[in-house]
C-alpha cells in the first residue's frame, strides 16, 4: 500500500505537533505532544514489529534448543503480531524458568541474550 | 465537566474555609503525571485571591498510592523549611469531588524540566544541581520521628529495607505484567541473591526524587519538590539510586538529573546527609531503581491497555520507559554475570 501505514502515522504525528501551539490548556498541549510521540513509535513498530519479534523468538529458541533440549520450543506459524506475541510469551516463560536454575555459565549466556533482546527492542526517541 | 468541577470545588472550599463568598475561577487541568489529575485554579474571597492546585485521584491510579502520605509529607517538609508547596486541605472520601483529593498552594513562575529535554536547566545547571543534591541529602538526614512520619509505610529495621522494597515491587510485577518479563525477573533474582548491607538509618524516602519532579524558577532556584506520593520509610540510598538513574539523566548519565558530574552529586549528598554512599551498596540500589522503574512502567502499561487510565503518559511509560530500563538492567547485569 502506498502510502504505507508508517507514512500515514509519521505525517499524522507531525500534524498533531503542529496543532500544539493553537491549544490553550497546558494539559492538552502536553497530552497532544505525548500522543504525537506515541504515533511516531507506532510508525516504527509497524515497520519493524514483526521482524523484532521473529528474531527474538528465533534467538530464544536457539538457546533453549541448546540448553534445554528436552522440550521442543514452539515455532512461529504466522507473522501476525498477535501470533508472534503468543509464541514469544511462551518462549519467554521457558527462558525465565531456565534462568531461575542456571549455573554461572548459563547465567552469562542468558544475560547476553537478554542484552541483545533489550537492544533490539530499544525505542529511539529521535 | 470543568465547569461542574469548578462549582463543586467552590462549594467545598467555602465550607472548609468558612468563607461563604468564596468563588473559584480559571480552573484548568495541567500536566502532573498520570497518578493524579492536577488542576490549577484561583480562589477569591474577602477581596483577596489565592492561586491553588488541586490534585485529585483519577478513576484508576498508576500506582496505588496513599494521597494522605503525600499530603503529610508536604506538611512535614514544609514545616522543616524545604521547598515544597504549602498544603491546604485533604479529603479522603469522594463526597465533595467524586474522588479523594488534596489542595495546595501553587508555586508561581517556576516549571519542571522535561525528562526528554537534553539540557533542561541550561546555564543554571550547576546551581540547580547543588540545590537538588543538597535537598536530597537533607531529606535523607532528617529524623522520621521528629518529622512526625515514623508511622509511614516501609521497613521497620535497617536490615529489612531492601527486602521490603523488593517484595513491594515484585508484587506489582506479579499483579500487572501483561507478558513475561525475563529481564525484570532475572534482575529481581539478582537483587535477592546479592543483598546490600543494612541501611545506615531508617529515613523518609521520597520515592520519586528526580529531574522532572521539582519546579525551578528563571534564576535557577528550586522552588518546590513535588510528587511525594510514594514516600515511605527505608534506606536513604534508595532515593539516591533513583535520582542517579540514567532515565532521569537527560541522555547524559555522567551528569545525573541533568545537573552536576556524578561524583560531585554524591559528595554533596554525603556532606548534607552525614551518610556514606558506599559504592557497592549504591550500585545495588541503582539496579533496584531500574527494577522499580520497570514495575511502575509495567503497571502503567496495564492501566492503559485495560482502559482503566488512558492518560497517554501511561502508554509512553509502558513503551519507552520500560524499554529504556530493560536496556539499563540487561547491560548492567550482563556485565556482572
Amino acid at each position: 500500500m502506498k502510502p504505507e501505514a508508517s507514512d500515514i502515522l509519521d505525517i499524522s504525528a507531525g500534524q498533531l505537533m503542529g496543532l500544539i501551539p493553537s491549544l490553550s490548556a497546558s494539559y492538552q498541549q502536553s497530552a497532544t505532544a505525548v500522543h504525537a510521540l506515541l504515533i511516531k513509535f507506532a510508525a516504527r513498530e509497524y515497520e519493524r514489529g514483526a521482524e523484532i519479534r521473529a528474531a527474538e523468538n528465533a534467538d530464544i529458541r536457539t538457546l533453549l534448543a541448546e540448553l534445554a533440549p528436552e522440550a521442543t520450543a514452539p515455532e512461529d506459524t504466522s507473522l501476525a503480531i498477535s501470533a508472534l506475541n503468543a509464541v514469544n510469551a511462551e518462549l519467554r516463560r521457558r527462558l525465565i524458568a531456565l534462568h531461575a536454575q542456571a549455573d554461572a555459565a548459563t547465567n552469562k549466556r542468558i544475560w547476553r541474550l537478554l542484552k541483545d533482546m533489550a537492544a533490539r527492542r530499544a525505542v529511539p526517541l529521535f | 465537566m470543568a465547569e461542574a468541577l469548578e462549582e463543586r470545588l467552590a462549594r467545598y472550599l467555602a465550607a472548609k474555609l468558612d468563607a461563604p463568598d468564596l468563588t473559584v475561577h480559571a480552573l484548568s487541568r495541567i500536566p502532573g503525571g498520570a497518578s493524579r489529575e492536577t488542576y490549577r485554579f484561583r480562589a477569591r474571597h474577602g477581596g483577596s485571591e489565592r492561586k491553588l492546585i488541586l490534585r485529585r485521584d483519577p478513576p484508576a491510579s498508576l500506582i496505588e498510592t496513599e494521597r494522605a502520605t503525600e499530603f503529610r509529607a508536604y506538611q512535614a517538609f514544609f514545616k522543616l523549611g524545604l521547598p515544597v508547596p504549602e498544603p491546604i486541605a485533604l479529603e479522603l472520601d469522594g463526597t465533595a469531588l467524586e474522588r479523594p483529593f488534596f489542595i495546595m498552594a501553587e508555586i508561581e513562575d517556576a516549571q519542571a524540566g522535561s525528562i526528554l529535554a537534553p539540557d533542561p536547566y541550561g546555564a543554571h545547571r550547576d546551581k540547580v544541581g547543588r540545590q537538588f543534591w543538597n535537598i536530597l541529602g537533607t531529606i535523607a538526614g532528617a529524623d522520621p520521628q521528629a518529622l512526625g512520619l515514623s508511622d509511614f509505610d516501609g521497613a521497620k529495621s535497617c536490615g529489612d529495607c531492601w527486602r521490603h522494597e523488593v517484595a513491594r515491587w515484585e508484587k506489582v510485577v506479579d499483579e500487572d505484567e501483561a507478558e513475561p518479563q525475563p529481564i525484570v525477573r532475572g534482575a529481581i533474582a539478582w537483587l535477592k541473591q546479592n543483598p546490600p548491607p543494612p541501611a545506615q538509618k531508617i529515613a523518609v524516602v521520597h520515592g520519586d526524587y528526580r529531574s522532572g519532579n521539582f519546579l525551578v524558577d528563571g534564576s535557577g532556584g528550586i522552588r518546590a519538590i513535588l510528587d511525594w506520593e510514594m514516600a515511605h520509610l527505608g534506606d536513604p540510598l534508595e532515593d539516591l539510586g533513583w535520582a542517579l538513574d540514567p532515565l532521569w539523566a537527560h541522555h547524559d548519565p555522567s551528569h545525573p538529573a541533568g545537573t552536576l558530574a556524578r561524583g560531585d552529586a554524591i559528595r554533596i549528598w554525603e556532606e548534607t546527609s552525614g551518610l556514606k554512599a558506599d559504592p557497592e551498596a549504591l550500585s545495588w540500589w541503582e539496579i533496584f531503581a531500574s527494577v522499580k522503574g520497570c514495575a511502575i512502567w509495567i503497571s502503567a502499561a496495564q492501566e492503559y491497555a485495560t482502559r482503566r487510565n488512558d492518560d497517554p503518559v501511561n502508554a509512553f511509560s509502558g513503551w519507552y520507559c520500560l524499554s529504556f530500563h530493560n536496556q539499563v538492567l540487561a547491560n548492567r547485569l550482563e556485565a556482572l554475570a
